[in-house]
């Protein structure tokens, strides 16, 4: 009940915000644009992808069709991964710090809840705030892609939470900054930071930081930081994969799993010793 | 048996990252607060009134000594349910209503919805804010923040309630309906802990008084008790007081200043002031009533401070 009460008051903290309404503008946009400008013809030969009025492929027997639009599927939720990662470090970037500033964490915690409860709450917030942005495309897309064009990939769906799930792991690495800084300018920072540098950095180690020396010790060191921290790109390049139709590999989700983990724990042995 | 109590809390601030200064916000603190009274914590800025809260609010952790609340010895999250606090410099969500950060609040404080349903208006007309409760909090006022505040510190119906400048930014009617909030509550049975400088209304509802300096407890006890000045006496009497004895007074006792039916004497000793009544009597005044002069709160205060200071 009272985590419940952290979560909803959370989820309307980020409702308050232009940030999420306009990643809900920006999918309603994409959505629209896909409901009115796509569709497809039959004929004798097989089904037509038709964009815009216009044929834009040949016409394809019905699992080669599926299988176009699985690509297409992939493609648009590879936009909506950039999308909402990106907006949602900033739409959940100061929730934590937020709720840290003085004034506002004297309330929190003059009631009876423990800190790190306090910290969970706001973390599930936020992921749940961003979950509800994500189903949201996905669903309508799934809908529509459905009713259009007749092929129906559950893939798509499934992928919401697996989705909200990477998201959750940036949110664990955004959350610790935001504990340790309780500045949200920093928890943005660390959170792209995160992202675009040293996780592809990491993901990416064999071109890149392995290359800088031939020292046994510094692979290993590269090697311990990758098999420590939320593995993103690994696990958006085996989902975007799964809903074009390959299989899934669950290993980034799992390893994930331990280091988001340990990261809130950390986040949370480092809140317990804060004075406020 | 206290409900609050501190046993040698020290507490020791670490600032600066680079070049580390110690701020020594409390030191060795000890403290009783009973049951039903309204204890007031003075002192001036800095003295270590809000760090002696916020460590019993665990929002601080103490960097020697222990507590207990309610018998509970600290930290203890689940004891806060019992507790209602008004913190000095509160911020709320301004994207909120002052009806929603009640419920919020009272959510958090464990108390169920039905409960909330009934309260939360009750609670808001209370403090005056019944016409404000649709209104984002963004929008309100600086008193009309502190009103929610009470408000917020009561919506659990605590035991114990724990105010940081209450009245700070309200005005002279809204600070009198708080007063007579405050008396209402210790009637119903509320242990009130009180931080203020507003020394003339702490002076109107406390029941006992510490007075706190660079975190250390100068004095402690009845508002009767700390505005008594030791050594001034006032006698009251019936007529006028003759020249002769004013005179022989003087070379008696420290001090003397008389005024219309009475005489206010300063004297070192119980003797002295005595020997200025028998001295009364030998000229034939009639003593009507005799008595320690009182000094106002403040200026109990001041001396005190300004004592400590010197020393
Ligand atoms: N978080 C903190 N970090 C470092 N020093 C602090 C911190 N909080 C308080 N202090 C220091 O501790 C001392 C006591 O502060 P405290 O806020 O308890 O005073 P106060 O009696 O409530 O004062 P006021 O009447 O101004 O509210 C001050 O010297 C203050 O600078
Ligand atoms: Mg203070």
């Amino acid at each position: 009940m009272k985590f419940l009460a952290l979560v909803l008051g959370t989820v309307r903290e980020m409702a308050a915000k232009a940030t999420l309404y306009f990643l809900l503008g920006v999918s309603t946009a994409i959505l629209l644009g896909v409901l009115l400008t796509v569709s497809s013809s039959v004929s004798t030969e097989g089904r037509t992808l038709v964009v815009f009025g216009k044929e834009a492929s040949p016409p394809l027997a019905e699992d080669m069709f599926s299988d176009l639009v699985m690509k297409m599927e992939a493609g648009l939720t590879g936009g909506l991964f950039l999308g909402v990662v990106l907006f949602g470090v900033f739409a959940t970037a100061g929730l934590i710090p937020d709720a840290l500033e003085k004034g506002t964490v004297d309330l929190y915690l003059s009631k009876p809840i423990h800190r790190w409860e306090l910290l969970l709450g706001k973390y599930t917030g936020g992921v749940v705030g961003i979950f509800a942005v994500i189903l949201y495309f996905l669903a309508s897309l799934w809908l529509i892609l459905g009713i259009k064009l007749g092929a129906w990939n559950v893939n798509i769906l499934l992928s919401s939470l697996l989705l909200t799930y990477i998201f959750a792991s940036l949110y664990a690495v955004i959350s610790y900054f935001g504990v340790l800084s309780r500045n949200s300018a920093i928890a943005i920072l660390a959170g792209l930071l995160y992202l675009f540098v040293a996780a592809e950095l990491l993901e990416n180690r064999a071109h890149g930081l392995y290359l800088l020396s031939d020292n046994t010790i510094y692979h290993a060191v590269i090697d311990t930081c990758y098999w420590i921290a939320p593995q993103i790109p690994a696990m958006q390049a085996t989902l975007l994969k799964s809903i074009a139709g390959g299989t899934l590999d669950w290993r980034p989700f799992g390893q994930s799993l331990l280091s988001s983990t340990a990261l809130f724990g950390l986040a949370a042995w480092t809140l317990k010793n804060k004075d406020f | 048996m206290p409900v609050i109590e501190a046993d040698s809390l020290s507490k020791t601030y670490q600032a600066g990252l680079i070049r580390r200064t110690k701020v020594d916000a409390l030191a060795s603190f000890s403290i009783a607060v009973e049951a039903g009274e309204i204890f007031s914590l003075l002192g001036p800025n800095g003295a270590g009134k809000t760090t002696f809260v916020k460590i019993i609010l665990s929002l601080t952790l103490p960097t020697s000594g222990g507590a207990t609340i309610l018998g509970q010895k600290l930290p203890n999250d689940e004891v806060k349910g019992r507790i209602g606090y008004l913190p000095e410099s509160h911020r709320y969500p301004g994207y909120f209503t002052g009806e929603q950060i009640l419920r919020l609040f009272g959510q958090l404080s464990g108390v169920d919805g039905s409960t909330l349903d009934a309260r939360i208006p009750v609670l808001l007309d209370l403090v005056g804010m019944g016409q404000w409760r649709k209104t984002k909090v963004k929008k309100y006022s600086k008193g009309m923040m502190q009103r929610l505040g009470l408000a917020q510190a009561l919506v659990n119906d605590p035991d114990i309630l724990f105010l940081d400048e209450p009245t700070d930014g309200v005005d002279p009617v809204g600070r009198k309906d708080i007063r007579e909030l405050l008396r209402d509550l210790k009637l119903k049975g509320k242990t009130i802990f009180l931080n203020s400088h507003l020394l003339s209304e702490v002076e109107l509802i406390s029941d006992r008084v510490a007075i706190l300096d660079k975190g250390k407890l100068l004095k402690v006890g009845t508002v009767d008790e700390l505005t008594r000045s030791g050594s001034r006496y006032v006698i009251g009497i019936n007529g006028t007081i003759p020249q002769a004895w004013e005179t022989e007074a003087r070379a008696l006792v420290m001090d003397v200043q008389v005024a219309e039916e009475s005489v206010s004497i300063g004297c070192n000793s119980p003797a002295e002031l005595n020997a200025a009544i028998d001295l009364l009597r030998k000229h034939g005044v009639q003593i009507v009533s005799v008595g320690q002069q009182r000094n106002t709160l403040e200026e109990s205060f001041l001396s005190l401070i300004k004592r400590e200071s010197a020393s």
